[in-house]
Formats: structure tokens, sequence, C-alpha cells
């Protein structure tokens, strides 16, 4: 079977699948559907959903249009969400690789500032950072990324003490490799798979973490965020409901389609590498 | 002069309180172009001489000369460098490989590490090496598990060539493959000694294997060293207990069952 059948033949991947699938879609389809600056003014404030189709979810409180803000929200939630998971991954990584694979020294160094990073509630280090650095697209993923490297760092420090042992990194010194070309050459790719498997709830955080900021109103001020609609809302929670209630749904399915879709793949590596 | 001389040669670990000497005051030397085997029961310091002498580890007290210098002395880029002078082969062929690597990229690596060829001309000195090991050239984008064991071992054994080297340890190098595969591989390591003049340090239990390829053994018993001398007169009749026992230990062919 092929690794996408099998990948396929699971429930949870399906559905993770069709809604990471539908979001995408609706990122990439954004400035084609509702070209223009999403936060103009479309129509009347304040108009109910399903009530005038050429604004089919209706209007916010300064008649913006919901569906075109969903749109071009789905956009940056994305692009966080993946930006700052691989940043964290990424440093994740090297961080722990290095540690593991250097030990003595450097690995205490690196790990207490790793304890030091974990010991501090990520979002509080994000909320932190983006009020002392100021609010943009790249600051934020950088604040997310700054609580959430220190799990895959761990992860990969365990998985390198392992390899480390192992002939085939012998075999590269006694052919004379360098250090740090053995250390991310032939232990690194090895350390990988179960780093990688973290990813789908990392981006999960990372997208819930992104709204939790733009709804303090800590995000970019110039892009739509789902966290910002949703704070936006909340002043007419109960004349206006759907204001919050829509991107609520959004972000919920959003988080279940990245996560569903990240165990299936999980799942379906795991199958793989049972077999050989 | 000889190749390699390792003089006083001592590991000590330390377990639970108490120091134990894996490799206890070990000397012997080897010459150019010799085999010299070390044989001795499990535990008895064989595989970690070998990983002592090539560096992987390092030693409590002794000294190893190699080719003239202190090779205990050197450090960083010129360790890295004479490294390409003394290569090893290991006991799981499997093991001894990045699990993600290719044929070529194994062969490559020295290649580049070591200088000896330029990008454009490694396919061809890659190819060359095949040969060299009895493999043809259509494994080289093969990846290491798809080949078969005895191939693997062809592999480790040019990819410890490719440098050119002066001395190759081979740590239980055969021990792993099946009987067939395991006399043609000994009969390509004669071969390359006869032909490119290469020193061996050959680290195995099976006296059988000892008698066929060396020409001195070095028997060792807890870390020490318990008899040495030519391979045969040693193999033939041992004078030590440890001796005795091994070779008593040997299976044969012509031997009855009681």
């Amino acid at each position: 079977m092929s690794p996408v059948r099998r990948f396929l033949s699971t429930p949870e991947a399906v559905a993770g699948t069709i809604l990471l699938t539908a979001l995408i879609a609706m990122a990439l389809s954004a400035s084609l559907l509702f070209p223009g600056d999403p936060q103009a003014i479309a129509g009347p404030a304040l108009l109910p959903p399903f009530q005038d189709w050429s604004l089919p979810l209706g209007t916010d409180r300064l008649g913006r249009d919901v569906l075109a803000e969903l749109f071009h929200g789905a956009r940056t939630s994305l692009a966080v969400g993946l930006a700052a998971a691989a940043a964290a991954l990424a440093v994740g990584s090297v961080v722990g690789t290095l540690a593991g694979f250097a030990g003595g020294l450097v690995d205490e160094v690196l790990m207490r500032i790793t304890d030091a990073f974990q010991t501090v509630p990520s979002f509080l280090l994000a909320l932190a950072f983006v009020s002392v650095v100021g609010p943009s697209l790249g600051i934020v993923v950088i604040a997310i990324a700054l609580g959430t490297w220190t799990g895959p760092a761990r992860v990969a420090r365990a998985e390198v003490l392992s390899i480390r042992e192992r002939d085939y990194v012998a075999s590269a010194r006694a052919i004379g490799m360098h250090p740090l070309a053995i250390a991310f050459r032939e232990v690194l790719p090895n350390a990988l798979p179960p780093v990688l498997a973290m990813s789908s709830v990392i981006v999960a955080a990372a997208i819930l973490t992104e709204a939790a900021l733009s709804f303090l109103g800590l995000g970019d001020p110039n892009r739509v965020t789902w966290g910002g609609m949703i704070a936006e809302g909340r002043a007419v929670l109960r004349t206006a409901p759907f204001l919050s209630i829509v991107p609520g749904i959004a972000l919920v399915l959003t988080v279940l389609g990245v996560y569903l879709a990240g165990e299936g793949i999980v799942e379906t590596t795991a199958v793989r590498r049972g077999l050989s | 002069m000889s190749l390699l001389t390792i003089s006083n040669l001592t590991k000590r670990y330390r377990r639970g309180g108490k120091t134990i000497a894996a490799v206890d005051d070990v000397s012997f030397h080897i010459d150019p172009g010799e085999t010299l085997a070390l044989a001795g029961p499990s535990g008895s310091g064989k595989s970690t001489i070998a990983r002592l002498v090539l560096r992987l580890i390092e030693s409590d007290a002794g000294r190893i000369e190699f080719e003239g210098n202190d090779f205990l002395a050197l450090g960083g880029a010129a360790l890295r460098a004479r490294r390409a002078r003394l290569q090893m082969v290991f006991q799981d062929p499997l093991a001894a490989f990045n699990p993600r690597a290719t044929v070529a990229r194994m062969l490559d690596d020295p290649l580049r590490i070591h200088g000896i060829a330029s990008r454009a001309e490694r396919p061809r000195r890659i190819a060359a090496l095949l040969e060299r090991v009895g493999l043809t050239t259509d494994l080289a984008p093969r990846a290491i598990h798809e080949i078969s064991g005895g191939q693997r071992q062809r592999v480790a054994i040019a990819r410890a060539i490719a440098t050119k080297p002066s001395l190759i340890v081979l740590d239980e190098a055969v021990s792993a493959l099946d009987v067939s595969v395991r006399g043609q591989i000994l009969e390509l390591l004669l071969d390359l000694q006869r032909q490119e003049q290469i020193a061996y340090l050959f680290i195995s239990h099976d006296l059988g294997v000892v008698r066929a390829i060396a020409h001195r053994v070095v028997l060792l018993e807890a870390g020490q060293l318990a008899e040495s001398g030519d391979a045969h007169a040693v193999i033939d009749a041992p004078q030590s207990a440890i001796g005795k026992a091994l070779v008593a230990a040997a299976p044969r062919l012509n031997r009855t069952r009681p």
C-alpha cells in the first residue's frame, strides 16, 4: 500500500486533511475572492449573517465584511502557525543536537538555558516579548517560537544521546569527519523523526497563541486575525454574538484539522518504521 | 622500524566505586604489511584496544606510536588528517553505516574529507573502489539497507582503503558473515595486503580465522597480554592457560564425538 493511501485509510487523517485543505484554499483564494482591503467598510454596521447575500456572514461594528475578514484571517493564522512551528523545530533540534552531541559543559549550559525558558509560561513569555518589541507579524512569530522550542530541544537531545554511541558515528570519526559535520550530517537527520512527530501539536498551539495575542490587542494591527475579530466582537457579545462565534468556530476547526492530520502522519510513519 | 608500537597501554573504567582495568599494561607492535591478530574470550579487552588505537576513546596510560610519530599527542585537525592513514572496519556492517546513506555517499565521504579527489573526479574514484573490492559499479546509487551483508562489508572495506591507509583495524570484521562469504572477504583482505602492503590489526575470537590470516597473534585475558608469537606456533602449541582453553574450545571438523 502506498504511503498516501495508508495515510488516508484512517478516518482522523481524512477529516484532518479535508479541514486543512479547506483552510489552505481559503488562505490562497483570499485575495482572489475578496480583493482589496478586508478592513475597508463594505456595508451597514452590524448586519446579521444570511440577510444580504452580497455580505453572507454580515458585517461587524464598523461595517466590514465578516466573510472577507475570515478568509484573510486564515492567511495570518496559517502563516504565523507554520512559521512559528518551523522556527521552534529548527532552533530546538539544533540546540538539542549540539547539547546531546557535545556533552559536558556545552550540554550543561544549553540545557540550563532550556530549563530557564521552560520554567517561564510560554504565553507570558510571548506576551512580554511582543509588548516590549512591538507588534508585527515577524515579532509575533519569534515570540511564539521563543516559548515552544524547548520541547523539540529536549526530544532531540534524548535521541542524539542514544545515536551518538552508534557504530556509524564512530565510523565517521574514524574517517576523520569534523565533529560539527558528524553532528549535523550523521546524527541530526536520524534524530529528526520523533521531533517532527511533535510538529502538529506545536502548529496547533502556535495558532492558538497567535489568536490569544491578537485577542489581547498584541497582534499585528495591519492584518486581520481571528483573535482580533473575536476581541472586536466581544464588545457586542449580547447583541451580535455571531461576530465572536464565526471566527471562534474557524479557529476550533483549524486547530482540530492540524491536529488530526498530524496524528495521521505520525500513525503512517510509525507503521512504516514498524514494518521495516 | 615498526608501523605501530603500543607500549604499556592502560584503560580503566569506574563501575560502582570499583575501578576495573579493561586494558591493563598491554604492549605490542605491528610491522608494515603484517597482520597481527588480537584474540581472546569476550571481555578480554580486544575491542577496547581497537578503539584506543583509533582514538575513538582515550587511554589512561601508555604510548601509541604510529608511523614514527606520537599518535596520542595529536589533536583537532592534525588528528583528523592523520586518521587517513589508520582506518577501521566494524563487526556489523549495517550498524557502521548511516541508515539514510547510499553506497556512493559512504565512499564519497573519505575522498571529500581528505581532499583525495576533486568533485568531478569522485564518481570515477568511487567506481574504481567498488571494482577493487569486487562489487559492480551499479551498486553506487543503492541505499545501504538494500544490499546484502557480504556486499555491505565489501563497501566498508572500500571505505577503509579509500584514503590509502597503512593500517586497518578489523574489529571482528568477518564474525557476522556466513561461512562462504567469510572466506571471500578473507581472500579480498589477503589480496589487498599483497597489492598495497596494508597492515592489519585483526581482532577475532575465532582461532581458525586467525590461523588463516594472521602472521602473529596476541592472546589477551582480562585485559592483560597472556601470550604472543607466531600465529601457527601459538595456535598449534599454546603455552598459556587461556591459549589452551581457546584452542580446546575451537570447533574442529575432524573431532570425533566422545
